[in-house]
């Protein structure tokens, strides 16, 4: 299968008063297209940050160091670096071609906006083009329809106007007419028609991701919907413009369980329907198994292991994998807890970071980095074992 | 809650908080003994033998609750007292002097307010960056410059050395004249809308030459006030989850920062700005006094300092009306740029 996004050798280091945190290391791994991949690990061991350095929005005082994000976008223009590109393309990739579901719903909506207007805002941002085209459309059909009308006549004026200002839309990148008139007050409500038609899309995404009665809901402020309506919202908000890669950052975490199953069940047929590749970062391995093709295991910023999901979890290779599955709690079964601690991060242990907590550790072990193995097809670790 | 069963209730509850201030203030007042309170009413040495028959005649030795009966029943007749300093009835001299002080407060209000925010918004968005280090510094210094020593400055500099270039006051002598003349008519009393209003751009400009002196003492002070309040909650808004889903939807940089955070940092904003305008319009007391900016603020000091009783209950009384319907007007403000504030509700 075709890889999506192929993540080469990348570093993210914080600076922070208390020292350097190295939260992730020298990472190498690939989401393929249409695929669910998993990012399973304890906190702290990198996950968030993999996804966030995707989309370069590692916040202060972090910062890429080194790597590649090679990024395959469809049509001609092939594929590109994330970490090469300049902040305008990436702001038009993000939202748009790759966006992401945070964890808690009610912090990620802003909660002085309505539904709508924070849906809007990414059509408006990203499908100006189509929307202007749209609108344009509308006036023309008004114009057309109003000949031997008196009444439109008066009208008229201000509909061939408007015509003018959405075909500049339609066709230009930075049409500066249509940027003027947006910022004189009533002048700028020429340009209504440009959030109805973001408005019409809005609706449809949300009727998409099951919202009863999308029409209302997107009036409502997000303090008006439930926890699970408001991450349907988000979802929906992510999914505006059919990205190709969707990052879901434990999307499930802050919901009830019924409330989880539902919206794994929409993450399942998203995947389906819309085609994209999804990145699925969790802490919980139950959750991986329902969702994901493959799972991608983390621990102290370095990925220790990467299989398919049935592979993973009927033949764990690495020591962390089997020990977070032995601590998962299943009938008549003591869980087994991980002994220690998760290692520290302003100085990890020296070699593999996992050696001190590892029951089969060796000699080597503390004093060379395992390097991440191909030990059967699609089934990477990277331990001295292997 | 339904807007108008909401000011209602709101406008009742002035009842008790007026009468508690005016109890207050009354009380402080009856600390000055019958003798002294009678000596204020004397203006001839030779009648101070008279003491005793004006102690009589206005009750002051009478226990306290008969006089502050007494007076209250007075205010309840819109009867506030004679304000001696500016030889009118209390309730005049504040209409009086309103117009001239709301004029301040409406030139200085927008330019502390707006130049606060848009600095706290710039400091907070370049947090620990050049920018945001002078205006900490600018802050630091503006809060700690007293006003009536910026104000004497200000006048030495742009008054003395410059040779009258902004002068004191409120309206030059010519222009004095105009204003009080018969084919001028004062509408507002707030001299550059009476201007406009009446066509007179000379008019205009002299107001405004007289104001922008007063409004730069006030506003180095002020600005710094709300600045680092905008800056805190700006940095607060920031940090928060909203703001990361704003730039993974591919905004840019000012709209994230201008549309995303400031809408939720305005909120402590508005009720301090709220305060702010309150306190003005109430009179900005060293202000007026040093630039004889003849407003609220100059009667008050010029009733305080003479011991003018009754017209200082009724600034005071004046100043509790005002703060409690700013109040309330930031409390309906609040419903507009926060949909979780219910009136009468709480937040959500």
């Amino acid at each position: 299968m075709e890889d999506l996004v192929r993540i080469r050798d990348l570093s993210v280091r914080f600076y922070t008063y208390e020292g350097v945190v190295q939260a992730i290391e020298h990472m190498d791994l690939d989401i393929r297209k249409g695929e669910t991949l998993g990012i399973v690990g304890e906190t702290g061991s990198g996950k968030t940050m993999t996804a966030m350095a995707i989309l370069r929005l590692i916040p202060y005082p972090g910062k890429i160091e080194s790597g590649s994000i090679i990024f395959t976008e469809s049509g001609l223009r092939g594929e590109v670096d994330l970490l090469a590109l300049s902040e305008d393309r990436m702001r038009s990739l993000r939202g748009n071609k790759m966006s992401m579901v945070f964890q808690e719903p009610s912090a990620a909506l802003n909660p002085v906006f309505t539904i709508g207007d924070q849906i809007s805002e990414v059509y408006l941002l990203h499908r100006r083009h189509e929307l202007g085209y749209r609108a344009m459309q509308q006036v023309e059909g008004l114009l057309a329809d109003g000949k031997g009308n008196p009444l439109a006549g008066l009208r008229r004026p201000f509909w061939r106007w408007q015509r003018r200002l959405y075909c500049k839309i339609a066709q230009e990148s930075h049409p500066l007419e249509p940027r003027i008139v947006a910022r004189i007050p009533f002048f700028n409500r020429l340009l209504w028609r440009l959030r109805d038609e973001a408005e019409l899309l809005t609706v449809n995404i949300l009727r998409d991701v099951e919202i009863p009665d999308p029409a209302r809901v997107a009036k409502e402020y997000p303090h008006e919907l439930s926890g699970g309506m408001k991450q349907r919202a988000v979802i929906a908000m992510a999914l505006a413009c059919s990205p190709k890669l969707l990052i879901a950052d434990e999307p499930t975490t802050s919901l009830d369980v019924t409330i989880q199953a539902q919206i794994l069940e929409l993450f399942r047929r998203i995947k389906v329907e819309k085609g994209a590749s999804v990145l699925y970062i969790t802490h919980n391995l139950g959750v991986a198994a329902e969702i994901c093709d493959r799972v991608a295991v983390m621990y102290a910023g370095r990925l220790c292991e990467v299989a398919g999901v049935e592979e993973i979890f009927s033949n764990p290779l690495h020591p962390y994998t089997r020990a977070l599955l032995d601590a998962i709690p299943k009938p008549g079964k003591e869980p087994q807890p991980i002994p220690g601690t998760l290692a520290d991060q302003f100085s990890p242990p020296p070699g593999c970071h996992f050696h001190p907590r590892c029951p089969n550790a060796m000699p080597i072990c503390n004093q060379e980095v395992p390097e991440l193995k191909e030990v059967s097809k699609d089934h990477l670790v990277a331990c001295h074992l292997f | 809650m339904e807007l108008r069963a909401y000011i209602v209730r709101r406008l009742l509850l002035l009842i008790p908080v007026l009468f508690g201030i005016s109890l207050l203030i009354f009380g402080i007042t009856m600390l000055f003994s019958p003798i002294e309170r009678a000596s204020l009413y004397v203006s001839d040495p030779k009648q101070l033998r008279d003491l005793a028959s004006i102690i009589q005649t206005y009750g002051l030795d009478q226990p306290f609750w008969s006089q502050y009966g007494t007076w209250l029943g007075q205010v309840f007749q819109g009867n506030l007292g004679w304000s001696k300093v500016v030889s009118m009835p209390v309730w005049n001299a504040i209409w009086n002097f309103l117009p001239a002080t709301l004029e301040l407060a409406i030139f200085a209000a927008p330019v502390i307010i707006f130049s606060g925010i848009f600095l706290g918004t710039k400091a907070a968005a370049q947090k620990d960056k050049p920018l945001d280090h002078a205006t900490r510094v600018g802050a630091i210094i503006g809060w700690s410059l007293p006003n009536f020593w910026l104000g004497l400055i200000l006048l030495m500099v742009f008054y003395g050395a410059l040779s009258g270039l902004l002068p004191p006051g409120r309206l030059s002598i010519g222009m004095d004249a105009v204003v009080n003349s018969a084919e001028f008519a004062r509408y507002t009393h707030i001299n550059t809308l009476d201007a406009i209003l009446n066509w007179r751009w000379d008019v205009f400009l002299d107001a405004l030459r007289h104001l922008i002196l007063p409004v730069i003492t006030l506003s180095v002070t002020n600005v710094a006030f709300i600045m680092r309040l905008m800056r805190s909650s700006m940095l607060e808004s920031l940090g928060k989850g909203y703001v990361l889903t704003a730039r993974a939807k591919g905004l840019d940089e000012k709209t994230v920062v201008n549309k995303h955070a400031r809408r939720n940092a305005l909120i402590p904003v508005i009720t301090i700005s709220g305060y702010l305008f309150a306190a003005l319009a109430g009179g900005a007391v060293i202000t007026e006094t040093i630039f004889n900016y003849k407003g609220i603020g100059w009667w008050a000091w010029q009733s305080a300092s003479r011991l003018d009783i009754p017209s200082v209950l009724g600034f005071a009384l004046f100043s509790a009306v005002l703060f409690v319907l700013v109040n309330l007007i930031v409390d309906i403000l609040y419903t507009r740029v926060d949909p979780r504030v219910r009136l009468g509700g709480g937040i959500q």
